[in-house]
This record gives C-alpha cells, sequence and structure tokens, in this order.
C-alpha cells in the first residue's frame, strides 16, 4: 500500500518546489535561503512553504524589504562556495536589484576568467491574470534571457518544477528560476488543474536546457512555456475536435535554449506558432521565429505567427488583461489561421 | 474501522465557520498511508494542509472545490 501511495503521490507545483528545496539542503550543508517572507510565512506563493521549521531561521532567513542588499548577499555566500536560494517576491521588482543581478551574478564568472563561480539560483514569481496590474503581473523572462551570464528556467508542471529546481541549486552557474503564479496551485489563486500532479517523492532532476514535446502532433507546433503552456494544451484539445492535430512544446528553459526541440516539431509540422505571456517586441517569439528562419525557411508552409502580449503594460481591468494576455480561444483562433 | 477526516478548525473567531476543501491531493478511493498529505483547505484565503489520520482508503465526503464548515467531516478513511 506505501508502494502505490508513492507513485501516485499528487502536490502543488508550489510544494514540489518547497520539496526539491528540502531535499538540497537534507543533503548539502551549503544550500540556504533568503529572501522576502520565505521563513514563517513560507514565501507569497508557497515555494519555501514548511522549510523553516525543519531547517530552522539560520538556513532560511526572512531578509528586510531590500532587494539589492539581500540578493548582494546571495551573491557575496554564492561566490564563497555557499549554494544560495534567493526569492525575489515579484520578478517585476529586479529593477531595485538590476545591478546586482545584470552586472555580478551573471558576469563574475566571465570576470574572473571562470576562477570564481556563481552558484546561485535566483526564483522569482512571474505572470499576471488575476488583475495585480502592471507592477506585478510582468513575466520578463526575456528581459533575463537577453543577457548573457544567466541560465533561465520556467517550469510548467510540479513535476518539472520539482527536477529543474534540483537541477538548478546543482549548477554551478547562476540561475535565475521563474515560477508563474497560475501553475502553483494555489487555492486562493485561480487554479490550473494541472498545477496539480503526480510527483515522486525522491530527488530527481529534470535537465536545464531540454524542451519537451508534451503533446504529439502534425499539422501545427505550439510552441511555448510556463502557464501558457496549459492554454496551449487546452486549444490543442478544441483544436483536435475540429481536425486539427495541434503539436505543443514547453520549452522549459530559455538559457539553454532547445533550438534542436523548435526545428525538430516544425520540420514536421510544417507551421510555427509561438506563444509567450512576456512582451512580443524584442523577445521570445521574435528569437523562436528566428532559429527556423536562420537555419531553413523552406520548412514552414505558412508563414510565422506569434501570440505574445502586445507592447503595453499589463492593465488591472480584468476585460482588458484579457485581452492582452494570450489566451486558449486566441490559440486556437491563430491555429486555425496558420491552417487556412 | 473507518475514521473521519476533518476540516481543520482554523477561525479563533468562528471556529465553525465555512471554508473552502481546495485540493485534494488523494484521489477518491485512493490508498493511503498516515501522515500523508491528502488536502489543502482554506479559510478566509489562509490554507491549511490535512493529513491522513491513519493507515486506508480514501473516500471523500465533500468534493474540491467545494464548501464545508471547519470541524466538519471531510472524509473518511476505511
Amino acid at each position: 500500500m506505501t508502494e502505490s501511495a508513492t507513485s501516485t503521490r499528487r502536490l502543488s507545483t508550489a510544494k514540489a518546489i518547497s520539496e526539491a528545496i528540502a531535499l538540497e539542503m537534507r543533503s548539502d550543508d551549503s544550500v540556504f535561503v533568503m529572501g522576502e517572507d520565505v521563513a514563517a510565512y513560507g514565501g507569497i506563493f508557497g515555494a519555501t512553504g514548511d522549510l523553516l521549521g525543519e531547517f530552522g531561521p539560520e538556513r532560511i532567513i526572512d531578509t528586510p524589504i531590500s532587494e539589492t542588499a539581500f540578493i548582494g548577499a546571495g551573491i557575496g555566500a554564492a561566490t564563497e562556495g555557499m549554494r544560495p536560494i534567493v526569492e525575489l517576491m515579484f520578478v517585476d521588482f529586479f529593477g531595485v536589484c538590476m545591478d546586482q543581478i545584470y552586472n555580478h551574478m551573471a558576469k563574475i564568472h566571465y570576470e574572473s576568467g571562470g576562477g570564481v563561480k556563481v552558484p546561485m539560483v535566483l526564483m522569482a514569481s512571474a505572470g499576471g491574470g488575476y488583475s495585480d496590474a502592471a507592477q506585478h503581473s510582468q513575466c520578463l523572462w526575456g528581459t533575463f534571457a537577453h543577457l548573457p551570464g544567466l541560465k533561465v528556467v520556467v517550469p510548467s508542471n510540479p513535476y518539472d518544477a520539482k527536477g529543474l529546481m534540483i537541477s538548478a541549486i546543482r549548477d554551478d552557474s547562476p540561475v535565475l528560476y521563474l515560477f508563474h503564479k497560475g501553475i502553483m496551485g494555489l487555492v486562493w489563486m485561480a487554479k490550473n488543474p494541472r498545477s496539480i500532479d503526480v510527483v515522486p517523492e525522491e530527488s530527481y532532476t529534470v535537465p536545464i536546457g531540454e524542451a519537451k514535446v508534451v503533446r504529439e502532433g502534425t499539422d501545427v507546433s505550439i510552441v511555448t512555456l510556463s502557464l501558457s503552456v496549459h492554454h496551449a494544451l487546452d486549444a490543442a484539445e478544441q483544436l483536435a475536435g475540429d481536425g486539427v492535430s495541434a503539436e505543443v512544446v514547453d520549452l522549459r528553459s530559455l538559457v539553454p535554449l532547445d533550438r534542436h526541440a523548435v526545428l525538430e516539431s516544425v520540420a514536421k509540422t510544417g507551421r510555427l506558432l509561438v506563444v509567450d505571456e512576456d512582451y512580443r517586441s524584442f523577445g521570445l517569439t521574435g528569437e523562436i521565429a528566428a532559429i527556423v528562419a536562420e537555419t531553413d525557411p523552406s520548412m514552414l508552409t505558412a508563414p510565422v505567427a506569434r501570440l505574445a502580449v502586445p507592447d503595453t503594460p499589463i492593465p488591472y481591468a480584468r476585460p482588458l488583461e484579457r485581452f492582452v494576455l494570450p489566451t486558449t480561444d486566441k490559440i486556437v483562433a491563430e491555429s486555425k489561421r496558420l491552417l487556412a | 474501522m473507518t475514521v473521519d477526516v476533518i476540516f481543520p478548525v482554523m477561525s479563533d473567531d468562528d471556529p465553525t465557520g465555512e471554508g473552502v476543501l481546495g485540493t485534494w491531493f488523494a484521489l477518491d478511493g485512493e490508498s493511503v498511508a498516515e501522515g500523508q498529505l491528502i488536502a489543502e483547505v482554506q479559510v478566509d484565503k489562509v490554507s491549511a494542509d490535512v493529513e491522513a489520520p491513519a493507515a486506508g482508503v480514501l473516500r471523500h465526503v465533500v468534493p474540491e472545490e467545494g464548501v464545508s464548515n471547519q470541524g466538519a467531516v471531510i472524509a473518511r478513511i476505511e
């Protein structure tokens, strides 16, 4: 009975992340957590829930509201051999600590000629869809993927969230780990049904830099990540009812980017729709389109389609917010347009 | 023997007040181990974990997203 309980054990993404951190902390004394409300509150979106009780305030550290100071402290600890996990509560807050992230966390390894490593995980919430307005709803992964020096991982489900967190902690490079609030499985926030799923209890890794085909299809490749994966899967289900076979590729990591997976899928379907909840211009959707354009545009039987947030701040008003976010309906419509 | 699973009392001011069964981590009819996380409940935007009080087969009484009073039976373990 214990075995069957284990093999079907389900967790929310939030609890899967917390479990990944706990497993690594048990086996490696150099791992610790730092950030705003990560200890007693368990992280505003639950990513560090239940850790304080097991590991105590020496290793689960609540910080003042001073992102430059505590991210800087994390970088310093990492250069001295620790493996810090630092939470920036909302990725939107990066502005006040960008020098630490862009010029120190991302560049120390390079500037020291590889002599000084920064094995640190910077974890932050991302994304909108719940009326939290322009300063608490952005994804911004493109902003960090643009800069050389950081790995950027963006899980979409509990299984990947756990395995990618363990990979991120063990990685000797600085890793930005962005979780969308809509995939955390939180009771108090519109909960995606796939944000609760089977997660093995033991330790395992999901490799950083490997995309995953989460639904196979032959007519159109929907390349996406994070919460949009779920919108794409819902869209693919609808499209199947209309006789359209959509393949859904979950990128899972932006840096390194699994270009091969994109090309392999598009070579099969001939049509590419890139879906991203980040801003449209100068971002992920253009980057994915460029991979195909630079490699072999003749594999396309239709122009590339992009679905992303138009170049506007995220509105607070729910109807306006829905208007700018990539939704299931829009993915269905764009896919059909590609096939028309 | 059947063991009741109770919605935890989370509100000092209103200990029998209503809450929501947010998530069933363990499905109806599933075998659970004692102490296993089986559900997450919520009262006034505060959530709490519910662990299995005994080993056995879980039978849901309150469905996911269903409303329940604190202190009420939300499931049985057979």
